[in-house]
């Protein structure tokens, strides 16, 4: 027999920026927010079994054939070389936003998969570049026009969760100034001049998502799990939302009963109710489901 | 400085002509200083984290450390791992000693050693993690697959194993109480211990923090800052068991009681408006909840199953040193 969940004041008191029985509870949208009227945010989850060997390497063919199907999907495209086109042209500078967090990196073949598409799609070599940590230095980043924001989903010591949203940070020269309050402000940096509105493609990883973590590293591969998927959406806050509904069903289900991230990924619901990025409530994202699903918690 | 060489580090034959020497240096320096030396005693122990890198071996086995130390402070801690300095800069955290042990076939270690320039603090971040087995090194240790902490005098030390094999584990240990033997002395844990009623304790359930923000991460309050809690203050968290009925407790040493009154007063608004100072409230999920005020400590009941524990708790909490 189901036990009934009993709304405490803490709940309450949490609820603008929580997430609670796997599922995001959101304060209501700001009447301003560009993204978040009546419109809803595509959000493709591809998952594929065999993108991931018994010793968790990856299969590129399978990788890229999961990026192609997720791109083709989301953009409506009628094949992935169109819905390319459809997000950068040959007069486009683009950078790649990847993390280089050792425990759980971008992949490299995801880089070299989403740069092979750029380049068939018209960008020039010289005009790509994927960084991290030297985004501000890089020049390819400095003149950029375009941004492809890739990064798995982990668990993370102050802001809660890794997220789309986060991997922003490097943008400032002072990551630290945004870790207030379990970095809630992150959304201010996506509206910086030398970042806003750049952004066409959000790539959120998830072949083997990190759902807990303790100590300084926070990392223990027992807490991850081959999820074998990635979100993909050009709204980052549906798609981190989708990836942190997923996380949070994983602790639940490993831990048995609700166990939340902590703490809470507030930074998730303050991009969409405070700046207006995107949207982070289940009913504003339509979500499409493709290839393997077995266990999506989700 | 106090140092100790690691008794499997004591050549055979040695240990006697040596303890003779240590006895008469110690003596000879007794003298010289008086009882000056005593008064220092405290302060003997490895006195920085370079001291500590000279010291330790960079051959522990079949491990070999890699590279250059990495050493960190409040700022470039960042660089090193990323927003989980955030928890180390909220215990005041001095620095970082950072060295990655390697061996052909096995998986890495890292060593790291945080000066958190007293031991209470030391302590205090060795309870933000309290998941694991109790294990014998240092003053408090506990391991847990691939991951061993532990905390003795100002320092935090943490071992951390890129995958857990049995010689990784050994040699883990092996150097976790190289680490331990190195620094010494011993520290005092927090004061405000004294204060926490002592009957039905849960063990290992303590946590010692001054940042709001780890208050939530292990017990999410408010948004808000409603305790006012900060550099300043020392807070406890712990759990509590009688006769069956559990408890969460709450005990916040601040300034001076103006700004303990402060606090309780802002935290009964915030969290337990209807409260009126007429005794325990009961929350919506049943349990009880109430604050009260001993001089400059505040103790509340965030959650207890009945009301004769949580009036018992806020009894017997007590002011301290």
């Amino acid at each position: 027999m189901p036990v009934k969940k009993i709304i405490t004041r803490r709940d309450f008191l949490r609820a603008g920026a929580c997430i609670t029985l796997g599922s995001f509870i959101g304060l209501p949208h700001g009447e301003g927010s560009p993204e978040s009227g009546e419109g809803r945010s595509r959000v493709v989850l591809v998952r594929d079994r065999g993108v991931l060997d018994s010793k968790e390497q990856i299969n590129r063919i399978a990788l890229q054939d999961m990026l192609d199907g997720a791109v083709t999907a989301l953009l409506d495209a009628p094949d992935p070389s169109s819905a390319w086109r459809r997000l950068v042209t040959s007069r486009d500078i683009v950078g790649i936003k990847t993390n280089v967090w050792p425990y759980l990196p971008t992949p490299a073949p995801l880089n070299e998969a989403v740069r092979k598409r750029l380049v068939e799609a018209g960008v020039r070599q010289e005009n790509i570049s994927a960084d991290d940590r030297g985004v501000l230095r890089d020049p390819v980043f400095q003149r950029c026009t375009a941004l492809i924001n890739v990064r798995p989903m982990r668990t993370h010591h102050w802001s809660g969760l890794g997220t789309l949203l986060k991997n922003y940070i490097m943008f400032v020269p002072q990551p630290s100034r945004y870790h207030d309050n379990a970095c809630e402000r992150l959304g201010a940096i996506w509206q910086l001049p030398h970042v806003k509105g750049k952004t066409r493609l959000n790539i959120l990883v998830m072949l083997t998502p990190l759902f807990h973590g303790t100590g300084p590293h926070h990392f223990s591969r027992q807490h991850t799990w081959p999820y074998c998927g990635l979100i993909v959406s050009q709204d980052p806050v549906a798609a981190d939302a989708t990836g942190a509904r997923i996380i949070q069903a994983r602790r639940d289900a490993f831990f048995g009963g609700d166990r939340p991230v902590t703490p809470l990924p507030r930074h998730i619901v303050a991009a969409d109710t405070r700046f207006g990025l995107g949207n982070s409530r289940p009913e504003r994202v339509e979500l499409l489901r493709l290839g393997w699903q077995e266990d999506p918690y989700l | 400085m106090g140092m100790e060489l690691p008794a499997d580090r004591v050549p055979a034959g040695y240990a006697t002509g040596e303890a003779v020497r240590k006895a008469l240096f110690f003596l000879l320096v007794t003298l010289a200083a008086g009882s000056f030396s005593l008064v220092m005693t405290r302060k003997s122990f490895a006195g920085s984290l370079e001291t500590l890198a000279e010291a330790l071996d960079r051959q522990v086995g079949a491990w070999t450390a890699t590279g250059q130390d990495g050493t960190y402070d409040g700022e470039t801690i960042y660089d090193y791992i990323d927003g989980a300095g955030e928890v180390y800069r909220a215990y005041n955290m001095r620095g970082c000693l950072s060295r990655r042990y390697a061996a052909a076939g096995e998986p890495d270690i890292v060593l790291d050693i945080f000066d958190m320039g007293s031991s209470e603090d030391a302590f205090g971040v060795f309870t933000h993690d309290r998941d694991g087995s109790p294990a014998d090194v240092g003053q408090d240790a506990l391991y847990r697959q691939g991951w061993l902490s532990f905390w003795k005098s100002r320092f935090f030390v943490s071992l951390y194993m890129e995958r857990e094999t049995p010689a990784a584990k050994e040699t883990a240990f092996h150097l976790a109480r190289a680490v331990a033997s190195l620094i010494g002395e011993e520290g005092r844990k927090p004061a405000i211990l004294l204060g926490l009623p002592p009957q039905g304790l849960r063990d290992g359930s303590v946590r010692y923090l001054h940042h709001p923000m780890l208050l939530n991460y292990h017990y999410y309050l408010s948004d808000e800052n409603i305790l006012n809690l900060g550099e300043e203050t020392d807070a406890l968290l712990a759990m509590y068991s009688r006769d069956g009925k559990r408890a969460r407790f709450l005990l916040v040493r601040y300034a001076n009681p103006e700004k303990a009154k402060e606090a309780c007063s802002r935290f009964l608004s915030h969290y337990l408006p209807e409260a009126e100072g007429k005794g325990p409230l009961r929350l919506e999920n049943g349990k009880w909840a109430d604050a009260s005020l001993k001089g400059r400590f505040l103790a509340v009941v965030l959650e207890a199953d009945s009301r004769s524990l949580a009036e018992d708790l806020l009894a017997e909490a007590k002011e301290c040193p």
